[in-house]
Parts: structure tokens; C-alpha cells; sequence
């Protein structure tokens, strides 16, 4: 009574099937009068993957749902290609007593691969630069210009003065924001490694290897060009059109440049001061090194006049900074560059 | 071979005429520059008489802290220093500061007197070895010295950056306590740094969306205190509270108001449909902006008052549009693949502010107006709801983490997608609204 009204005993119905016998005639007469299958020798190909367009700004359709694109499909590499030759009959067997010299097996060809994608992740820093330069000792103090330590001897003597070591700070090229940071999740499962190249394949690419030869050639004659180049140019700078000595070669004019680069600090601009281009100019003594009350402003363009005023203040501290040691010179130029106009353009360096 | 050949004369052309030319000084042009934060020393504000002392310590650290959370600015720390100040008006040792890379130097004193505080600061330039700028003085009472440290720091950073600051403004948020099945919710009000929390509501209703007016002396909202969404607008200073009405039958949501303060935009729904609508404050009358059969919500006003940018699913997916302040056609501006939402627009009026949802993460991001130069600024499980700074430079949000255990918390990041840091809060904190500066 206690299970009654769980178990109870209702009858299950019955499924009934009528089943009737054929002979075995009728059942082959049957069978005879439905089609084979026909054989499909060519299997559709599926369609071409599309690849992953995510830095593409295009509007995609927007009925449809999102789906993942599929990965490439990996190509068939070289070992999937049977290697197909024509068999010759075989030698009549020969019989001899003498024991079997084991062949000597070949030296096992690898292929090391990574077995995970190597995705560049740029590289992060509080300093963003035009040239990335990687985490200095930390010893060394921070500083524009990169000098070894020097030390006191140990017998007392000091060969030069002692300087403290220092070096660039650390830097990115670019603005590197988190949505942009790599995630640490591998992005691709790991790949077994590849199958040893054949034979046929070593010797397939031995031959495919290109000559270093005709490289080295073209190499050697760009270089006799540009030597006739140099020298060339290098007597018309020579020419004595020039108002006092010979100018500034452009590699120095580089040089210069790249000094009160690597000191205009434009991280505390306004978005405005960063559409502001100021022209500054400056004198230097004869050791590379500005004449602060000299540094002045001769033009601008853009802005306003708080902005103008942001971009000179920006400017005239690179100049000081960078050439509180003294600008790397010729002295024999001094007459080219004791009187400086710098263009400081922002363009580059905006918010964008 | 040809082309060499062209290219040497050319290049004996170019370098004749620079020759003939380079009669003036040298020229040369600077492009590309370095981004880093700026080196600044803030020693103590001096006391100028001995109740001062633990003051001037207190506020200097505020003022420092305001200055190196931009990511603009650099610190350089107390112990590196060579000379100290000691006295105001004492000459600037400018060597001494320069040797240890400082850029800029801020000086400061402060006079404590009964209930009254006098601060007051110089900055100097110091590879121009200038001051740069008159000195400033602040007054007003002790309880304010935070707001006064706030004000320091915005002066600084004017000078140097040019732009205005943004220190010295209060941001209003939801706070939040319990998990996440269970989550009480309340109104609460802030510095901009997290500090001096003061709650505005209880939190026995559930409450949303909260939105300064553009004096910040109001604040806009969204109760469930019927039951249903309502919208009430809150005096900060009395916390008294009055409901704008809407339509009969509908729920409303989504509210902000327009720069000069008179008008308030939101979303109305009404059966299955959600459009926007406008309403005057003063007399409480209402007008439709949109009439489509989609979802319109989250509108923004740009800040001359013009146009409204808002999200919509009319073509399918939702994305941002930009319409007139007044209605009619609006214009579509994002296009990138997946969604886009509460679209917030800058102060000064050339970017948006957005929450995408993309391949199952959520980003904030800008774009300019004409939704070109589209930005993600940062990536995670879920970020959300963007407020922009006064000065329009960065922008605040929440962060959601994930799990039936995760936390909200307040997020800023730089426009530049740098400088990314978490704002603290006792409490869990969602749906931030930065407030204009103070006055």
C-alpha cells in the first residue's frame, strides 16, 4: 500500500508491426528494380576560406550573425606527393657465403619549427621614441647621452675623471594601448612537427638555393656609384660658393637633429600646442653648447598664441637639455653652425 | 643604371642650389620627438607657522599625486634632491635642479589659521631658469584643503601643458556592495581621486545611469523606487529629489542633460518600443526626436548643443548616429564589426566616447564625430559606460570582473590609451559621471 501509488500497474501498450514473407525471387526482382547509387568521382571542394579581415574597417552586413572565420586550411606540403618511378625488374639473385654489410644508415634530417605561432607583441614603455630602445642596466642613470662608467683605479690614480655610467632610457616606438596588447593565451593549438623532407625534397632545395654570388656583386657595384657619388658631392661642397668654410654634411645635419630629438618631449602638449610648429632659433659657442639667452622664437605656425608659447617652452628645453654637454660639431664648421634655426613640426607626434 | 645617373644629378643640382642658398644661419627640422612623462620636484610646502607643518605635507602630497596620476608628469623623489626650500621667497637654486633632470619645480606655503587655510605656490621652468607664470594664492577653510591641493594642481598643469585641468572636479557614481545576484546599489559623489565619498541615496531602491548637470550642482537619474524606471533630478548640495514626469504607461530612462542645462534628453519605451525624447525642465514638456521602430537610447548632446549622437538597432545591429538636437534624419558614424553603445560626447566636442562589444570582449574607444580614426583604449570582460573629463583628456568607466564573485570598479585611461589605472573607492563603483570643473 505504502508504494501503491508509485508503482502501479497500468498495462504498457504494445506496438504491433504486420510482417509479411516474400520469396526469394520476388525479393531479388525487388532489389533489381531500385538504381545503384552512381559513383561521385569528384567531391565538391568546400570554398575558399576568407581571411581574417579585423583591420578592415568595412561595414559588414549587419542581418548577418557573426560567425568565426575558419583558419586556413594548412597547404599540402612536399611529402604528400607520392614519389612516383618506373620499376625495374628486378637482377637475378646471386648467392654468395660472405655475412651482409649492414648499410650505414644516414644522419637523421630534423626541421626544428616553433610549435607555437610567433606573434610580434610590440614592445610597451613609458617613453614612447622614434627609435625603441630596450630596458638599460639599471645602474645606469637615465640620460640622453649613453657613456661607460668610469672608476677610480685601485692604486689610487685616476685616469679620467669618474663618471657615473649612463644610458637612453628605455623606450617604445608607438603608443601601444591595452586593447592592443596581446592577449597571453596562445592563439593557435600547438602543431606536431613537420615530417623529415625526402631525399628527393633536400636535393630539390639544395638546387632551388640561390647564388650569393650576383648579390654581392650588385652590392659591390652600388657601393662604387655611391663612392663616385660621395666623392662627387663631396667636391661641389668643397666649391667655394659657401660663405665661410665648408657646410655641414647631411649626415652631420643628422646627427644634429637626432640630438634635439631625442630631448623634445612632447608628452605634456595640449592636443593644440601639437598642431603648432614654432621655429627657434639659437646660438652655440664653439664647444657645441647653446647660448640660453640666445634661444629665441622667430616664427610659428598654427595654434594660438598660448599654444605657440606651450611649443616654444617644449622646444627651448630640448635645446638646453640636449646640449647642456654640447651638440657633437666639427669644429672646423663652426662658421656653418654658430647660428641655428630650428623648425620644431609636431605633425608626426599628434594624438591620432 | 639610368636612374642612378638621374639621381646624381639631381642630387649635384639640389646640393648647389642649398650651397647658393645657405646664406642665414643653419636650418634643420625636428619631427619626431620623444612622449614621456615630464620630471617635476615638489618639496614640502613650506609652514609658515607651526601649525602648518603636518598641512603643508598633506596637501604637497596631494598635489603631486594629481600631477603624476595624468601620466603627463614624473616625480622625482624627495631623497634625490640636492637643495631644498626652506623659505617662499628664497632665490631658486636652479643648478641644483637641473642636476638631477628636473624640469619643473613647484614650490608652495601654507598658513593655517584657526579654521582658515592660505596656500599659496610658484612653478618654475627650470632649464629656462624662469619662473614660469606669476605666483597664485589660495584661501578658504581647513575642511577644503583637499579642494584647495586640487586647484594647485590644475594651475600647474595649465601652465605646463596648456590646457586646462581637471583635478578639481567630483565624479558620481553607483556605488555598489554584495555579489552580484544580490548587489545593493546607491548614489554616491567623490573627488575625481576617489576621495571625500558621500552617499546621495540609500539603497533600498535600485538606482542608475546617475548624470551631472553642466554646472554640476544637479544630478540626473533613474530609480525603480515604483517599480517601474523613472527619471528624478537631485539637488548635490540639499540631496532633495524631485521626479520628472513622463508619459503615462511608458518607462523612462537613459537621462542627460544639455550644455546650458534647460533640457533634458532621454529614452522613452512604450510597448516594445524605445525612441528619444526631449523635455523641458522648467515647464516639463516633452518632444519626440525619433519615430522608428527600433531601440533608440543612450542619447549624448554635443557640446554646443546642437546635435545628439545615440545608439540605435534600426539597421540591424546596434551602432552609433548622430542626429540634430532637434530631430529628424540622423546619420550613421560607426562601421567597424560589432557593436557600439552609450556613446558620450567630448567637452571639446571632436571625439566620441563609445563601449564596443567585439568577439565576446568589450572595449572603450573613440572616434572623431564623422566616425573616422576609430580607437580602442582598452580591452577586457566587460567595460562600460565612458565619462569624459572636464578638459577632455581622459576618460573614466567601470570595469566588471567575471564570476558570480566579481567586482565593479572605476577605471581612467588616458585618450591616448595610456595610463591606464583603477580609481579607488570603498565600495564597488559602476556608472561614473564626471562633473564640470568647480568653481
Amino acid at each position: 500500500m505504502l508504494f501503491g501509488g508509485i508503482f502501479r500497474t497500468e498495462q504498457l501498450p504494445i506496438e504491433a508491426t504486420e510482417v509479411s514473407v516474400i520469396s526469394g525471387e520476388a525479393f531479388a526482382a525487388l532489389m533489381a528494380a531500385q538504381d545503384s547509387p552512381t559513383s561521385q568521382s569528384e567531391v565538391a571542394q568546400p570554398a575558399q576560406p576568407v581571411a581574417d579581415s579585423e583591420a578592415v574597417d568595412v561595414p559588414a552586413p549587419e542581418t548577418t550573425p557573426e560567425q568565426e572565420t575558419p583558419e586556413s586550411a594548412p597547404a599540402p606540403s612536399a611529402d604528400d606527393t607520392p614519389d612516383v618511378s618506373e620499376l625495374t625488374p628486378l637482377p637475378d639473385a646471386e648467392v654468395s657465403d660472405a655475412a651482409p654489410v649492414l648499410p650505414t644508415p644516414e644522419p637523421e634530417v630534423t626541421v626544428d619549427a616553433p610549435e607555437t605561432s610567433e606573434t610580434p607583441v610590440p614592445q610597451t614603455s613609458v617613453r614612447v621614441a622614434p627609435e625603441a630602445v630596450i630596458a638599460p642596466d639599471p645602474e645606469a642613470r637615465p640620460d640622453p647621452v649613453e657613456q661607460d662608467a668610469v672608476q677610480q683605479a685601485e692604486t689610487g690614480e685616476t685616469v679620467a675623471e669618474p663618471q657615473e655610467e649612463t644610458a637612453p632610457e628605455e623606450a617604445a616606438t608607438e603608443i601601444v594601448t591595452e586593447a592592443e596588447k596581446p592577449a597571453a593565451a596562445p592563439e593557435k593549438s600547438l602543431r606536431p612537427p613537420p615530417r623529415r623532407p625526402t631525399r628527393r625534397a633536400v636535393q630539390a632545395a639544395e638546387a632551388s638555393e640561390p647564388a650569393a654570388e650576383p648579390l654581392a656583386l650588385e652590392q659591390s657595384g652600388s657601393s662604387a656609384v655611391d663612392d663616385a657619388l660621395a666623392e662627387t658631392l663631396g667636391q661641389v661642397t668643397e666649391t667655394p660658393s659657401a660663405p665661410s668654410g665648408p657646410p655641414l654634411s647631411a649626415g652631420e645635419k643628422d646627427a644634429l637633429r637626432v640630438a634635439v630629438q631625442d630631448c623634445w618631449n612632447v608628452g605634456s602638449l595640449s592636443s593644440l600646442a601639437l598642431e603648432t610648429t614654432v621655429v627657434v632659433a639659437v646660438s652655440l659657442t664653439q664647444d657645441g653648447k647653446p647660448v640660453v639667452s640666445s634661444i629665441r622664437q622667430v616664427g610659428s605656425e598654427g595654434g594660438t598664441s598660448a599654444s605657440v608659447k606651450q611649443a616654444f617652452e617644449a622646444a627651448r628645453r630640448a635645446i638646453i637639455r640636449c646640449g647642456v654637454r654640447g651638440f657633437q660639431l666639427p669644429s672646423d664648421k663652426y662658421d656653418q653652425w654658430k647660428d641655428i634655426e630650428m623648425t620644431f613640426n609636431p605633425e608626426r607626434m599628434r594624438i591620432k | 643604371m639610368m636612374v642612378r645617373i638621374f639621381t646624381t644629378l639631381m642630387a649635384l643640382m639640389m646640393t648647389a642650389t642649398f650651397s647658393l642658398a645657405q646664406q642665414g644661419p643653419l636650418r634643420i627640422e625636428i619631427t619626431e620627438g620623444v612622449i614621456e612623462p615630464l620630471p617635476f620636484a615638489t618639496p614640502n610646502f613650506v609652514a609658515e607657522n607651526g601649525s602648518s607643518a603636518e598641512m603643508g605635507v598633506q596637501l604637497t602630497r596631494v598635489v603631486a599625486a594629481d600631477l603624476q596620476n595624468t601620466g603627463l608628469f614624473r616625480e622625482i623623489p624627495a631623497t634625490a634632491y640636492i637643495s631644498s626650500v626652506t623659505d617662499f621667497g628664497s632665490a631658486i637654486q636652479y643648478p641644483d635642479w637641473k642636476a638631477i633632470n628636473a624640469q619643473a619645480l613647484v614650490t608652495g606655503a601654507v598658513n593655517v589659521s584657526g579654521n582658515n587655510l592660505t596656500v599659496k605656490f610658484r612653478l618654475y621652468d627650470i632649464f629656462s631658469g624662469a619662473e614660469l607664470g606669476n605666483g597664485l594664492q589660495f584661501q578658504g577653510t581647513t575642511e577644503g584643503w583637499r579642494r584647495m591641493a586640487h586647484k594647485v594642481a590644475d594651475a600647474v598643469y595649465s601652465r605646463i601643458t596648456g590646457e586646462s585641468g581637471y583635478f578639481d572636479s567630483r565624479v558620481v557614481f553607483v556605488s555598489e556592495t554584495g555579489p552580484k545576484n544580490k548587489r545593493q546599489k546607491r548614489l554616491a559623489v567623490m573627488d575625481y581621486d576617489g576621495a571625500g565619498v558621500k552617499y546621495l541615496t540609500d539603497s533600498r531602491s535600485l538606482v542608475l545611469a546617475p548624470r551631472f548637470s553642466p554646472t554640476g550642482d544637479r544630478v540626473l537619474y533613474t530609480s525603480y523606487e515604483t517599480g517601474f524606471p523613472r527619471i528624478y533630478v537631485l539637488d548635490v548640495g540639499s540631496v532633495q529629489r524631485r521626479l520628472l514626469e513622463s508619459g503615462e504607461g511608458s518607462i523612462s530612462f537613459a537621462p542627460r542633460f544639455s550644455p546650458n542645462g534647460q533640457t533634458v534628453v532621454y529614452s522613452q519605451a512604450t510597448g516594445s518600443n524605445t525612441d528619444i525624447y526631449t523635455m523641458d525642465v522648467a515647464s516639463g514638456r516633452s518632444t519626440r526626436l525619433t519615430s522608428a521602430p527600433s531601440i533608440e537610447t543612450a542619447p549624448s548632446y554635443s557640446p554646443d548643443g546642437n546635435n545628439i549622437v545615440f545608439e540605435s538597432d534600426r539597421s540591424g545591429a546596434q551602432q552609433l548616429y548622430i542626429m540634430s538636437a532637434n530631430g529628424g534624419e540622423a546619420k550613421r558614424i560607426s562601421f567597424g564589426q560589432g557593436r557600439y553603445g552609450t556613446p558620450v560626447w567630448s567637452p571639446r566636442g571632436d571625439l566620441v566616447a563609445f563601449t564596443k562589444q567585439s568577439k565576446g570582449r568589450f572595449h572603450i574607444g573613440v572616434m572623431r564625430v564623422d566616425g573616422s580614426e576609430e580607437r580602442l583604449l582598452t580591452a577586457s570582460f566587460l567595460d562600460e559606460g565612458p565619462t569624459w573629463s572636464p578638459n577632455g583628456r581622459v576618460i573614466m568607466f567601470h570595469r566588471e570582473t567575471q564570476g558570480a564573485g566579481g567586482r565593479s570598479t572605476l577605471y581612467s585611461v588616458d585618450i591616448t590609451g595610456r595610463n591606464l589605472r583603477p580609481v579607488r573607492t570603498p565600495e564597488g563603483g559602476s556608472d561614473p559621471s564626471w562633473s564640470p570643473l568647480q568653481k
